[in-house]
């Protein structure tokens, strides 16, 4: 039947397949699951290549042909490793390597001969369920990644199933049962598993979070995620400093390309130090507790001038005004800092550092360039200070009918020109960026600065909690004489934003819409659980690390909690596990099967007649040796025993002992030796 | 008593002397020598051994190799997804032996058979509770190619069929039976040894092609009219016996006693058969022993296969003239045990 099949022939049914073909396509099934959300990562080329290869993988399972040879399989590879390099311009890191391995693992699909090779697809099917986790950490992927997993271990499973045709049902419930079985396992190593800081540096790229990055493109966030969890936690020795002045001074991006913002490039350390930091007048000190930012610059209040004391960690300025761990910060740090609201900073005069900071790409947003031009040509500007023109250009947002929206439509190429001129809706980062761009086209020199913005608007024990959702852009321009000065234009025209530090909601789909226009309460209701979801996820799966696993202990009894007791809380509880298993196993080492419990007890009764019976003796040698010593008197027993053989070894045998033969027996056997003998026995 | 006690079959040879081999060759010897002999055997905790597969360690590797990635990139989910596979591996390692843990596996009584034929050995494998996949039973020092599998249903059973070839005559105590699983996931390859305890009786290998049989020679004292089977009156009958030629059943007298019931009749030539044929090792001169104990069991066979009576005369031993089954299978046991 397979030798005939053929792709065009009609779906013989899942059922009807022979085994290896629907065990194959079960297993491409997997695999073409596993790299689908990967797609939008990987270069087109790479996804048709994974595409053509399944296929092609499918159609050899259908028709049952031959694989190809090694030497096709080299030469595809060598293609697909060139094309990353084209792509990437190097091998390594975290983009050539996913699309390496999923060129590998679609590769791997036509070379599945032994068992081995198996193997290496499910390990190497694992490997790519890890990779969408640098990606995104979201309960849908997580979803996803859980089907993928189910999937990868039913085909291990199926490949452990060696007799007839077994049903896709029964390996993936023994599959589902194996990983239900193990999750306690799971839940009880990722609570106490240490969770240490990063063994090698990695490239920060690898991170996807909300909060803050060393990067910002533009056009390519359509929705920013609305991630509640907490950044960081201020308590203030005195006064609280009012609400719009709480600015957290995060990374300065002051290189453009036309899509993304990046920080310029690192200086010699002997530059290491605040430019021309002024500060006035009395500091505000604070405790912060700042959570995991996986980011190595500190996002400290405006403006510090020393660097706080954290154990463990080399704290360092940088000429523009951030302050800088040498690695980045991977755990929770609770230190003591001080802030003087009221300062300046920045070169007085003119110099070569600040020109960089003019640079805009030629080819992108020319009308916004246009439109500077334009302003630059009006009488009113033509001599106007920096100041004067940021003022104009705040002016031109809070009258121009510009909008704050969390989710503006996704931008184009020229992202600028569609926001500045055309749509006129976005978020802090489009105000920043354009107005920026709009400085610079001016001959002003300015930059994006990065960080938080405002606090929950009542502290918790005295807690100033700061969120990821607080994280904001803003932009600085150099003033001649003064230093860099601070615009927010997101202010102009959203100044609730600042002032009021109240964390805006994101407007609703187009589904969330249609339901809240039906009905409100359900959409509350469904936006109220959703959040809660959300929120339980973030702060028990995403979030949990250090900090978390010292709270569990804490409510465990452990009065000041260390990375030694979670290591010796770890072992003792997999030890108890481990003993548990081996004292089990040894109470079960004592267990009898039933068949040989029944035959020992009518051993015993026959030994007690005089009659040998050894524990190898069959109950027909039995029945034998019965019949020789008491003759016609021990026949009834030796039916019996007749019976019990039959029962055992016939084909159709019974499964349990039959309890009311053995009870019979010993009845009998007791009878017989309270009976005179009748033969003498020979 | 035994001449060959010892079974060469396909167990592999190594090409040259390797230290860890032999060592590891004595080991196992030692540890089989241990094992008591039983027909029918529960595999229990005691019985059943577990190592890790080359598969298994790979698959430790691959969890390193994830839980540094997870450290690295402090990746909350690559520890989920890690945990979770660690955490099944660990409970495929408890599957695995419990799929040969409860086990009964039990011999059904096996035939003789000649040497350098296949003996093929019946077992019942017997699940009390769940149902098992994926059981591997084979001779222990085969190789892994021979291994059969067989899936045990939920408190049912499933017959397996294992042969080997034992090269030499004698009564053989059974080659220890191996049986494995690496089911659920294949990273824990779980085994048990069983020794059987029944014993298996090989006749010697008959010679081929056969020598022609002796001549049947004229009883000394016997009665002197002699008469040939073919040509003679039938002096009576008898019922038919396993392994009567079918020219000797009476089939006129075997239809009537089929009809009312009865059994099929034989010619009864014993009282006929007035020469007689003699089976003796003196006539094998100029072969060894064991050729002539070869020769000698196909003569048993074709003798036999003639529906000739015939006696086996053995330094030490000397079988009476008769026919039938009974016949052939004492000659061929003192064959087979003749030392």
């Amino acid at each position: 039947m397979a030798l005939t099949l053929s792709p065009l022939a009609p779906w013989p049914g899942w059922k009807y397949l022979p085994r290896d073909a629907r065990d194959t396509l079960f297993l491409l099934g997997v695999i073409a699951w596993t790299v689908l959300p990967h797609v939008p990562h990987l270069p087109a080329w790479c996804s048709l290549l994974t595409l053509a290869v399944l296929l092609w993988r499918t159609k050899l399972a259908l028709s049952n042909s031959a694989l190809p040879g090694r030497w096709v399989l080299v030469g595809v590879l060598l293609i697909a490793a060139a094309l990353t390099f084209y792509s990437f311009r190097t091998l390594l890191g975290k983009e050539p390597g996913v699309t390496m391995a999923v060129v590998l693992m679609a590769l791997k699909t036509l070379e599945l001969r032994a068992r081995r090779d198996a193997f290496v697809v499910f390990f190497l099917g694992f490997f790519l369920v890890l990779t969408h986790f640098l990606y995104s950490q979201s309960l849908a992927v997580a979803a996803a990644m859980l089907v993928a997993v189910w999937g990868l271990l039913t085909a291990l499973v199926l490949a452990h199933m060696p007799v007839g045709q077994p049903s896709l049902r029964i390996a993936s419930t023994l599959a589902m049962r194996t990983a239900l079985l193990g999750a306690p396992i799971m839940v009880l190593l990722f609570v106490l598993f240490p969770r240490i800081s990063p063994l090698w540096g990695v490239p920060q790229d690898g991170i996807s979070s909300t909060g803050l990055s060393n990067t910002m493109r533009m056009g390519s966030v359509a929705e920013v995620a609305l991630d509640d969890s907490i950044a960081l936690r201020v308590r203030f020795d005195g006064a609280v400093p009012p609400p719009e002045a709480m600015y957290f001074r995060g990374p300065v991006l002051s290189a453009f390309d036309g899509t993304e913002w990046r920080a310029a490039p690192a200086r010699a350390d002997a530059e290491r130090q605040p430019e021309n930091l002024r500060v006035r007048g009395a500091p505000v000190r604070y405790e912060m507790t700042l959570e995991p930012l996986r980011l190595s610059t500190l996002p400290l209040l405006e403006a510090s001038a020393s660097a706080p004391l954290i154990e463990g960690y080399r704290i360092t300025p940088r000429e523009d005004l951030r302050w800088v761990a040498d690695r980045p910060l991977f755990e929770r740090l609770r230190f003591n800092a001080e802030a003087y609201p009221a300062f300046s900073q920045g070169p007085t005069q003119r110099n070569l550092r600040l020109i960089s900071q003019l640079d805009l790409p030629a080819s992108f947003n020319p009308r916004t360039l246009e439109w500077a031009a334009a302003l630059r040509r009006d009488p009113r500007y033509a001599n106007a200070d920096a100041r004067a023109l940021a003022q104009a250009l705040l002016q031109y947002i809070r009258t121009g009918g510009f909008s704050y929206t969390l989710a503006p439509a996704e931008y184009g190429r020229d992202a600028i020109d569609e926001f500045w001129l055309d749509r006129r809706a976005g978020f802090c980062e489009h105000f920043a960026a354009a107005f920026v761009v709009v400085m610079r086209a001016l001959d002003v020199p300015a930059r994006v600065v990065t960080g938080y913005q405002g606090t929950d608007p009542t502290p918790i024990d005295g807690y100033y909690i700061v969120r990821q959702s607080s994280a904001h852009a803003w932009a600085e321009y150099w003033q001649p004489g003064v230093g860099w000065l601070r615009a927010d234009p997101t202010a102009a025209v959203a100044p609730d934003r600042i002032s009021r530090t109240r964390r805006l909601q994101a407007a609703p789909g187009i589904v969330a819409g249609t339901i809240g226009s039906l009905s409100p309460a359900l959409l509350a209701q469904f936006r109220e659980s959703w959040e809660a979801i959300n929120n339980r996820w973030n702060q028990w799966v995403l979030n949990y690390s250090r900090g978390q696993q010292f709270d569990v202990l804490k409510r465990l009894g452990v009065h000041s909690p260390s990375w030694e007791d979670l290591a010796l809380l770890l072992i003792g509880a997999l030890s108890t596990l481990a003993f548990g298993g081996a004292a089990w196993a040894w109470w079960d080492r004592h267990r009898v099967d039933p068949w040989v419990r029944q035959l020992e007890s009518m051993r015993a009764a026959l030994r007690r007649l005089g009659v040998a019976a050894a524990a190898h003796d069959a109950p027909r040698a039995l029945a034998a040796r019965l019949r020789e010593r008491y003759g016609a008197q021990g026949e009834s027993l030796a039916e019996l025993l007749d019976t019990l053989e039959r029962q055992r070894y016939s084909r159709a045998s019974t499964v349990r002992p039959d309890a009311a033969l053995t009870r019979r027996f010993l009845w009998l056997a007791q009878r017989l030796r309270m009976q005179p003998r009748v033969v003498a026995p020979g | 008593m035994n001449p060959g006690t010892t079974l060469s079959h396909a167990a592999a040879k190594p090409r040259w002397f390797s230290p860890a081999g032999f060592v590891r060759a004595r080991f196992r010897r030692w540890l089989q020598a241990r094992l008591p002999r039983t027909d029918m055997l529960l595999l229990t905790q005691g019985n059943v051994y577990i190592l890790p597969t080359r598969a298994g360690l790979m698959f430790g590797l691959t969890m390193l190799v994830l839980l540094i990635a997870s450290i690295n990139y402090q990746l909350n989910l690559g520890y989920v997804l890690t945990f979770l596979l660690a955490g099944s591996g660990i409970v495929s390692m408890h599957l695995t032996h419990a799929t040969l843990r409860g086990l009964t596996l039990h011999l059904k009584p096996i035939a003789p058979v000649f040497a350098g034929e296949r003996a093929i050995l019946n077992v019942v494998l017997t699940s009390p509770d769940s149902a098992r996949f994926g059981i591997g039973l084979k001779v222990s020092s085969a190789a892994e190619s021979t291994l059969g599998w067989f899936d045990v249903p939920a408190g049912g059973q499933a017959q397996a069929q294992l042969s080997f070839v034992p090269e030499q005559r004698g009564v053989h105590e059974l080659p220890a039976l191996g049986a494995e699983t690496r089911f659920p996931l294949g990273l824990f390859r779980t085994w048990a040894v069983w020794r059987p305890a029944s014993e298996l009786l090989v006749y010697p290998k008959p010679e081929r092609p056969p020598a022609p049989l002796p001549a049947a020679r004229p009883v000394p004292g016997g009665p002197t009219q002699l008469r040939s089977t073919s040509g003679g009156e039938v002096e009576g009958v008898r019922a038919y016996r396993r392994g009567d030629p079918l020219k000797l059943v009476a089939w006129k007298k075997a239809a009537k006693a089929l009809e009312s019931g009865g059994e099929l009749v034989s010619r009864d030539t014993s009282a006929s058969a007035h020469q007689e044929l003699w089976l003796d090792w003196q006539t094998c001169s100029g072969l060894v022993p064991e050729d002539r104990l070869s020769r000698l069991t196909a003569w048993v066979l074709a003798a036999d296969r003639a529906g000739a009576d015939y006696g086996l005369r053995l330094p030490n031993l000397t079988i009476e003239p008769a026919g039938g089954e009974a016949q052939r299978r004492r000659c061929l046991e003192a064959l087979a045990l003749w030392a």
